[in-house]
């Protein structure tokens, strides 16, 4: 450590500030901050995780539903339905974005419905739809309610797999919610660094006759400063451990009752460790946030004030 | 090089001003027009009954405060067209004494003393070993480590000599040094000044003491309704400025 940098950390504080009222609303004030940043944080990153297991899922794949036609003779009935395959299948294989359209075989359609209607069915004597396996080029976008559209007019008895138009809505409403979680983030990081501004300034004001003689020694308002970020810093620090520590237990319990909802859907929101070294990180977060913004309302307000 | 700042002719001025006057927020003008060249290694006492301005034209000096008008160059530098970090450098060769001591009472003597060493990135190691041998020096080293705040008027008033002398000032600006110590204490702290006048350091003294113009001869500036005249008895001679 350069001597310049060790003097820097430990030398002695002329402002008592670590005796201030205004560093325990800090810490309180920064706590809360981190508590609500590292819950909306993860609920950001969850949402990530969410939306690219939904992504990937829907990407590169969709399932195309030939409702049975309703015919008294089953033979008829299932050749028609059959007919309406084959159309759909060849609209879909006219369609740029796909690779390619393979319909399900009697054998899969079995397996499908094996765990509702259980052994021994006999799918010729069942009303039963087909289904049509799309895989999508890659790179390709489809607009769904579109296709769905296209269908339609093709064949009155396909249709997209609901699934995946509902995960599509799903996908728009996430990335709303993203969106909203975002904009709270930052609104924290702006009430914080708001209140570390106005405690600073009101406590440049108290210690304003220290200040006048460290001015009068020769200190730089760099100096005076300095100490401000360093005592903001362990500050910000402190509060942020804080925080965190009631906003883990509190990411389990949202996760608990998450992984409680039917569907599966919401497991998929798991944090990846890269996900949770950036919420441990953030009592350091807050530290660097307190200390950049106490130095700078340090030197801004001096500058003003004498 | 002279004792007083008088016989430097030649020598650029280590505080001139020009016409310089200072009036605070909308009031009336405290100094008016004060013209003043201090060469270096000068020595003066400067006068005045209370409110004259004294205190007012020595933060002019310590650069406290820029003048309202006129122009004041401290060290060769025109303070208003100085920016505050340099404004800062020039202020650490400055050494003040100030009548109410403004020390940092929740700090240590020691600390006190160290503070403008601390201020200037001075190490440690050598802030210990000049603040430990001045303290010696004022006999106050038994209390190095005491708050000020637990300590008499006079040892404050030690503690702010020291303080205003440990990075050896190019100008000493003191304010009633002798104000509030005994006899023996006094001597000894004009005695302080002396020898730092003699190695260069340009001083001003502040004080109502006659005994201590009478004992010590040295030029006077004399504050009356904010007008600055020169009284110097070695000389024979009273101008104006």
């Amino acid at each position: 450590m350069s001597n310049r940098t060790s003097n820097l950390i430990l030398r002695k504080q002329e402002l008592p500030l670590h005796n201030d009222t205004t560093g325990l609303f800090l810490k309180v004030m920064i706590s809360i901050a981190v508590f609500l940043f590292a819950v909306t944080l993860a609920g950001v990153l969850s949402i990530n995780a969410m939306l690219a297991a939904w992504n990937n899922s829907i990407l590169g794949s969709l399932t195309v539903q030939i409702m049975p036609v309703n015919d008294i003779d089953q033979q008829k009935a299932r050749e028609e339905t059959l007919l309406n395959q084959e159309k759909t299948l060849e609209f879909l294989k006219s369609l740029p974005e796909v690779d390619s359209a393979t319909p399900l075989s009697d054998e899969q359609l079995l397996m499908l419905l094996q765990p509702w209607l259980g052994d021994g069915i006999d799918i010729l004597e069942l009303p039963t739809p087909r289904l049509i396996d799309v895989r999508i080029k890659h790179g390709a976008s489809i607009d769904y309610p579109k296709l769905a559209e296209k269908l339609a007019e093709v064949s009155p008895y396909a249709s997209l797999d609901n699934h995946k138009l509902w995960l599509n809505k799903l996908i728009s409403f996430a990335d709303g919610l993203k969106i909203l979680a975002m904009s709270i983030l930052v609104l924290v990081v702006a009430i914080s660094a708001g209140a570390i501004f106005y405690t600073t300034q009101t406590n440049l004001g108290l210690h304003k006759n220290i200040i006048e003689i460290l001015h009068i020694m020769g200190a730089k308002d760099t100096y005076v400063a300095q100490q401000y970020a360093r005592q903001d810093f362990f500050i910000g620090l402190f509060g942020g451990i804080i925080g965190l520590v009631f906003a883990i237990p509190t990411i389990f319990m949202i996760a608990h009752l998450a992984a409680q909802i039917e569907g599966g859907i919401i497991n998929e929101a798991r944090l990846s460790s890269i996900s949770w070294l950036m919420i441990l990180l953030l009592p350091l977060f807050s530290a660097v946030t307190a200390m950049i913004t106490a130095y700078y309302t340090v030197k801004r307000t001096l500058e003003k004030m004498m | 090089m002279g004792l007083f700042g008088n016989s430097n002719i030649g020598e650029p001025a280590i505080i001139d001003m020009k016409s310089v006057s200072i009036r605070y927020d909308n009031g009336p003008e405290i100094l008016s027009d004060i013209n003043l060249s201090l060469k270096r290694g000068s020595f003066h006492f400067l006068t005045g009954k209370s409110g004259a301005g004294k205190t007012s034209l020595l933060s002019l000096m310590y650069l406290a405060q820029k003048p309202s008008r006129g122009v004041l160059n401290v060290f060769g530098h025109n303070v208003n067209f100085t920016d505050r970090d340099s404004m800062a450098v020039l202020r650490r060769r400055i050494g003040v004494v100030f009548q109410d001591f403004r020390l940092i009472e929740h700090l240590s003597a020691f600390d006190n003393v160290a503070l403008p060493l601390r201020v200037c990135g001075m190490n440690e190691k050598e802030i210990k070993k000049r603040v430990k041998e001045l303290l010696s020096w004022v006999e106050l080293d038994r209390h190095m480590f005491d708050k000020t705040s637990t300590l008499s008027g006079g040892e404050k008033q030690r503690i702010a000599i020291a303080r205003a002398v440990i990075n050896r000032p190019d100008i000493l600006l003191a304010d009633e040094p002798t104000g509030n110590v005994d006899n023996d204490i006094a001597k000894k702290l004009m005695k302080l000044f002396i020898e730092l006048n003699k190695l260069g350091t340009t001083v001003v003294i502040a004080t109502h003491s006659d005994k201590l113009i009478t004992d010590f001869p040295y030029p006077r500036l004399h504050l009356n309704n904010g007008a600055l005249r020169i009284y110097d008895a070695r000389e024979g001679y009273v101008r104006g400025v």
